[in-house]
């Protein structure tokens, strides 16, 4: 360990650790006493009059992803403005707790991480054909979405009328509120493990120790015979593990999911409660990953996320997203991907890019499976715009429309063979 | 340390007379390194240079780089160390039948050790740069066997007892987030995220690895790359694609970028064919806009 700087001078180490604090209490950033400590002897070891060597340390030292490194650079900006300016304003948190939608929303401002218990009050939720609905206006904490943003166009104009009740109903509101019921959870996570275990990928290319195998494996068989005087009397094998699957999920959270979307988010909880290796991301106009924040929920509990802008509540803009996705997913996308779409695929955009994502995701995946929440109506056929270009892409369409759909979920890709 | 830490100026110093032209932010980054002997995990696209600047840092302290590369299935034997039982195996034999005893001191010895990587950073007098490459590569349970190194830097082999690092290495990690490496892991490193350099860096790059290219196919090949990037390709360009694409048409002997040089050699920017078929028609603009005077280098991303 090297010594601690001792250049550092009082006021300037006071308002590093209240600009640690801010950065742990407003943002949730895991940042501890070693954290707080190796900032201030990274600021020894930089010219703490140069303000952007400063930066740069401390950047170095308190953030530990991309998004992490944005929400830095905001709040380092307000905070360290010029010596003996007026104090930093107090800015509203970047990822501010909103309540698990359908909750009422928080008095105050919360610091990440902080369980509220969950809800008490779940509105009941409204008939599926309700008429229809003025845009939700109970998101006071989301952020406006951006201008020419005015809901769904008609995807097509002969779309079934079922379709335009979805796009209208009530619950597919702009403020990103969902419903956080618990109740539901041991049912969701029944319906993840089934699919979990479903997931029949064959066997890895790569050999490791087994108890049998097909093939000897002459370092632990000569490791074995050095305690018998050289005489290999103990074979040891080599074998061919199950591939472990991946799991990619894209959720479609623009407002005329409505309240499948929040089905759909909490299904990807459950998954995510049963694997490790599954990713989650969301989108509506824009994209965001909700891995992080999925790993932060505490499990069991009501799902409280925070505000994810556009990718919740606005309008669609699938193919821009996915071709994101695609892009930066690209290294996570193996053949022991399984890749989940969920959307209805009422789509704003053009399909030249859902084409070209699903192209990508389709060859570099083990398969592609979308799950529409239209699918299961009676009558329904894929003539979205988007559902149609994805289709030639996809190992199956099926129908995630209730808690039904998604218990029988592993048995209808088994069955039609998109697991294997 | 024995050695005065180098500033971040000295770095980029340093960095730049060995071809690398590093930002302001990595070089700080990298003098922290060495002052707070934490590892430094570099993410990032791929190709912009984070290996690299795992090489040059060994460079530029003088001192022995140790590379690790990761993959699926890596485990503490293969980054650790391994006996080499195949020998111990004949000198068994060759003492059976001389009639010796063979001891375990003898059999697990110096003599029969393979230091693998980890090791060989643990043991050597100077601090070596330990490059830990693509690190998301491997798996969990590697990732925790690491984490237990990096904090202790002493492991123990059960039959030579435990080695405390002579010195502590100056660690690198790389990952290019093909998995979510754990909080702990991350905790445990400082973090910096290695961006494709700006218009004007990356000319200089040029420059400084090509110091024979002409001065305006520089300029053109840098700009051309960075509209490029601004595609959504499946494949973006790195750093490196940038150098092999000046080398290629330096070696074609052309001062500027034009169609038919364009056609030549567009296997060394862009290695999918959907995405040579997406920037056709960039590239046509790009070789018709070569043609015009030289406008001033854009300096942002």
């Amino acid at each position: 360990m090297t010594a601690p700087a001792a250049e550092v001078s009082a006021d300037l180490a006071a308002r590093v650790s209240a600009f640690v604090a801010r950065l742990r209490g407003v943002h949730g950033f895991l940042l501890g006493p070693g954290e707080a400590a190796d900032a201030l002897r990274a600021l020894g070891a930089v010219d703490v009059l140069r303000k952007p060597e400063v930066r740069d340390a401390l950047r170095c030292v308190l953030t530990a992803s991309p998004e992490q490194r944005r929400i830095f650079d905001q709040e380092f900006n307000a905070f360290f403005r010029r010596d003996g300016g007026p104090p930093p304003p107090t800015l509203p948190p970047l990822l501010p707790q909103t309540d698990a939608p359908g909750a009422e929303p928080p008095e105050q401002d919360q610091t990440a991480g902080t369980d509220e218990g969950g809800d008490e009050q779940k509105p009941a939720p409204p008939p599926p054909d309700a008429g229809d609905g003025d845009e939700g206006d109970d998101a006071a904490s989301m952020q406006a979405q951006p201008l020419g943003e005015s809901g769904e166009g008609p995807d097509d104009p002969d779309e079934p009328a079922q379709t335009i009740r979805t796009k209208l109903s009530p619950n597919a509101s702009g403020g990103g509120a969902f419903d956080a019921a618990e109740g539901d959870l041991p049912e969701l996570l029944r319906a993840a493990s089934a699919l979990v275990r479903a997931v029949e990928l064959g066997r890895s290319r790569r050999v490791k120790p087994m108890p049998r195998g097909r093939k000897l494996d002459a370092r632990r068989t000569l490791r074995a015979a050095a305690r018998t005087a050289g005489d290999p009397t103990e074979l040891r094998w080599l074998g061919r593990p199950r591939r472990a699957p991946r799991f990619l999920l894209v959720l479609d959270g623009s407002r005329s999911m409505g309240k499948d979307a929040t089905l759909l988010l909490r299904f990807a909880h459950a998954l995510h409660l049963r694997s490790r290796r599954v990713e989650v991301y969301a989108f509506s106009t824009g994209l965001t990953r909700l891995t992080p924040l999925l790993r932060g929920a505490p499990p069991g509990g009501a799902l409280h996320l925070p505000d994810l802008g556009e990718a919740w509540g606005g309008g669609t803009r699938i193919g821009e997203n996915l071709l994101r996705l695609a892009r930066h997913e690209r290294e996570r996308v193996n053949r022991d991907t399984l890749v989940f779409i969920l959307s209805d695929g009422l789509d704003t955009g053009p399909v030249e890019d859902l084409e070209r994502a699903m192209r990508e995701l389709h060859h570099r995946s083990a398969g592609v499976v979308w799950l529409s929440p239209l699918a299961g109506m009676p009558g329904y056929q894929p003539v979205q715009r988007a559902v149609k270009a994805a289709l030639p892409y996809l190992d199956a369409l099926l129908p995630a429309g209730g808690m039904d759909d998604l218990h029988a979920l592993a048995g209808r890709l088994k069955r039609g063979g998109a697991l294997n | 340390m024995t050695a005065p830490v180098p500033t971040p100026a000295d770095i980029q110093t340093l960095f730049r007379a060995r071809g690398y032209v590093a930002g302001e932010a990595l070089a700080t980054a990298l003098r922290l390194v060495v002052a707070l002997d934490k590892p430094l995990l570099l993410e990032g696209p791929a190709g912009v240079g984070k290996t690299e600047a795992a090489k040059t840092l060994a460079l530029a302290l003088d001192t022995r780089l140790i590379r690790l590369q990761c993959y699926e299935g890596l485990d503490a034997q293969a980054a650790l160390y391994e006996w080499n039982y195949a020998r111990q195996l004949l000198h068994l034999r060759a003492a059976e039948l001389s009639g010796a005893r063979v001891g375990d001191d003898e059999l697990y010895g110096e003599t029969f050790l393979l230091a693998r990587p980890l090791l060989q950073a643990i043991r050597e007098e100077r601090a070596p740069v330990l490059l830990i490459d693509e690190v998301d590569r491997a798996d969990d349970a590697f990732e925790a066997f690491l984490l237990e190194l990096l904090a202790e830097w002493q492991v123990t082999v059960p039959e030579l007892g435990t080695l405390h690092a002579r010195s502590r290495p100056h660690v690198i990690l790389t990952s290019n987030r093909s998995r979510e490496l754990s909080d702990a892991l991350r905790r445990r490193c400082l973090y910096h995220w290695v961006e494709y350099p700006t218009a004007r860096q990356e000319l200089e790059i040029v420059h400084a690895r090509l110091p024979g290219v002409n001065a305006r196919l520089a300029r053109q090949v840098t700009d051309a790359i960075h509209t490029l990037r601004a595609l959504p390709l499946g494949k973006p360009p790195g750093v490196a694609e940038t150098l092999d694409w000046a080398a290629a048409l330096a070696s074609l002997h052309r001062d500027h970028l034009d169609a038919a040089s364009i056609e030549a050699t567009l296997g060394a920017v862009l290695k999918l064919r959907e995405d040579q078929l997406l920037a056709a028609p960039t590239l046509r603009q790009l070789a018709a806009k070569a043609a015009e005077p030289a406008a001033p280098v854009a300096d942002g991303p």
